[in-house]
């Protein structure tokens, strides 16, 4: 059975100012996918993910659901795609409760006081007990570990309730057991719906234990796009420029 | 519900800095008695035997006046200092970072010096032409960053305000240097002072306070999610160029307005936001009114040491405000790191 595609991305093209960086880059994810764009530093794959998100301009074709998303109101394309970045901290002592609010921003149309919706509080108690952090939600974010922020900004991103997650790098400045809680609960949020989750990753073995399909970004263009069990390992060698799987097994030889 | 308990706790505090600041000066005038007052000018109720006329005058035509200017400034530059840090996501900002206040003095600067050549055009020339130069200088601090960055990134934006600050402070103390007979005034003017008690001012500050206020209000949920940085507020679904121009252009009319009328004041729109949002949490829903109010107070009973502290000379209140705030806000920030 052929399943629905999540997002098409049909010659991108994009960069900043006159320098390109993403050359005429297609691909697809489909419904409940996950995909970790991988390469070398100065590859592209931030810029491409801040392509998708809306922050850089690009040319060519993205569609998320089937909907183009050229053009699209700010708050519309939030109910579409969401973004969650590497994010370091914040200055304003927002209680947990209220910063994952702020993600249901997109779906609020009425006045002030009037704009929190039944809807919208059932969003944010699912996300925060999704994510484990309904028991802190009177917290200041201000004074959260790392692990806790990182875990926040998920419930937020979750609470916006979005078809299409792009991850920046998530799982930086966490520890091991904040990764693999990370990854899991992204893993249950795509599985078998209409969802689909991008990832951008330094970590070549976190990326493709958490993901079923990869692209893997040469300069700005793809060298691999397709399943990760079909992946010919030996192209990292390429595109590090190094021997990938020597260095991996060595560093990772005391596990054995 | 707390916080409607601490809003009302709040709002009182507001009314007794108002009425300490009437009441207090060369002469006491009692609560009661100011409400008789007021009373009798708003009703036409006449007035109790014991309260002379002359206290009427005192307190309708000299202190009512100068006690509602240094309210309404107090809120209009905490609310907006307030605004700022969140659009800037820096709690060290401040509207003046945009360039309101060096524009506005600079404005003052030309028609303090030009004064004698303009004579007779009526108090309302110096607002009136540093309010137009404090917008020209903000508009050009947007238009440069834009012009540099397409992005308008907040990093920008302040230095280019930073420059142009700094550039129109260079062309202040020209001017004030070529003419030295008006040099004492344009420094005076730079430190602030209500001194100027006139109605006219109060009735022009209030309808530009309350409907920026009100505007901010509208924009609070953007505020709230701006905080957290421009990328995730442009992917959360804010209209992030279009909602900062817009506050930014609130931002510049309201301070400018202030600004215009009083002389620059520093501090206040530093540390009040901190403070309220120590008291009230960082939602902009809260921290926009009672900002207002503990900025008006604050400013009252600013204004009141500094015409009440060395009679019979007045202490600029922009000293004030700088002698209170600069070691509060090295608290704040100490205490804040140490929690932190």
């Amino acid at each position: 059975m052929n399943k629905k595609m999540m997002l098409t991305v049909e010659h991108l093209s994009c960069g900043y100012g006159k320098t390109t960086v993403i050359h005429d880059l297609s691909f697809q994810v489909e419904a409940g996918g996950r995909l970790c764009v991988l390469g070398p530093n100065g590859c592209g794959k931030t810029t491409l993910l801040r392509a998708l998100a809306g922050v850089l301009s690009w040319q060519g074709k993205v569609e998320a659901d089937g909907l183009a998303l050229c053009g699209l109101s700010p708050k519309l394309r939030a109910k579409k795609v969401a973004l969650m970045s590497q994010f370091s901290q914040t200055a304003f002592a927002y209680t947990v409760y209220e910063a994952v609010m702020l993600g249901r921003y997109a779906h609020q149309t009425g006045s002030l006081f009037s704009a929190e919706t039944a809807a919208d509080r059932r969003a944010v108690e699912e996300a925060l007990r999704r994510t484990g952090m309904w028991d802190l939600r009177k917290q200041p974010v201000t004074m959260l570990s790392g692990g806790q922020l990182q875990r926040v900004f998920l419930s937020r991103t979750f609470a916006q309730e979005p078809q299409i997650i792009l991850l920046d790098e998530p799982a930086n400045h966490l520890d091991l057991c904040c990764q693999a809680e990370l990854l899991e609960s992204l893993r249950d949020w795509t599985a078998n719906r209409e969802r689909c989750v991008v990832g951008v990753f330094h970590d070549i073995s976190l990326a493709l234990a958490f993901a079923d399909t990869a692209l893997l970004l040469e300069e700005g263009r793809a060298l691999f796009h397709g399943p990760v069990k079909s992946l010919d390992l030996k192209l990292f060698d390429r595109l590090y420029g190094m021997d990938v799987r020597r260095y991996m097994k060595r560093i990772h030889g005391r596990w054995e | 519900m707390r916080t409607g308990i601490k809003m009302g706790l709040l709002l009182m505090a507001a009314v007794l800095a108002l009425l300490l600041g009437v009441g207090i000066g060369s002469v006491y005038v009692p609560p009661g008695d100011i409400f008789s007052i007021m009373a009798g000018h708003i009703f036409g109720s006449p007035l109790p035997e014991h309260i002379p006329a002359s206290y009427s005058v005192m307190v309708l035509d000299m202190r009512l006046p100068r006690v509602l200017l240094a309210f309404l400034t107090g809120a209009a530059l905490a609310v907006c200092g307030g605004v700022m840090q969140s659009l800037l996501q820096n709690p060290l900002a401040s509207p003046f970072g945009l360039g309101v206040s060096s524009g506005a003095g600079l404005g003052a600067a030309v028609v303090i010096v030009l004064g004698p050549v303009l004579a007779g055009v009526g108090t309302f020339l110096l607002p009136a032409v540093s309010l137009a130069f404090a917008l020209g200088t903000v508009f050009l601090v947007l238009l440069l960053s834009a012009k540099l960055d397409k992005g308008m990134s907040n990093v920008t934006v302040i230095l280019v305000g930073m420059v142009i600050s700094l550039f129109c402070n260079a062309v202040m103390t020209l001017l004030a240097t070529g003419s030295p007979v008006h040099a004492q005034r344009i420094q005076l003017w730079q430190l602030g002072s209500f001194s100027m008690r006139e109605w006219g001012a109060v009735w022009a500050l209030l309808p530009v306070t309350v409907l920026t206020g009100l505007y901010f209000l509208r924009y609070a949920r953007e505020l709230d999610v701006m905080t957290f940085g421009e990328e995730q507020a442009l992917t959360m679904g804010v209209d992030l160029r279009k909602v900062r121009g817009r506050l930014m252009a609130a931002v510049a009319v309201l301070v400018g307005t202030a600004v215009s009328f009083v002389g620059i004041i520093g501090f206040v729109d530093l540390i009040v936001p901190h403070i309220v949002r120590r008291l009230f949490g960082a939602a902009h829903r809260r921290v926009i009114p009672a900002s207002a109010l503990f900025g008006g107070a604050f400013l009252v009973l600013c204004d009141l040491a500094a015409r009440t502290l060395t009679p019979p000379h007045e202490i600029p209140i922009g000293s004030i405000t700088a002698f209170i705030g600069a070691p509060f806000f090295l608290y704040l920030f100490f205490a804040g790191r140490r929690n932190g």
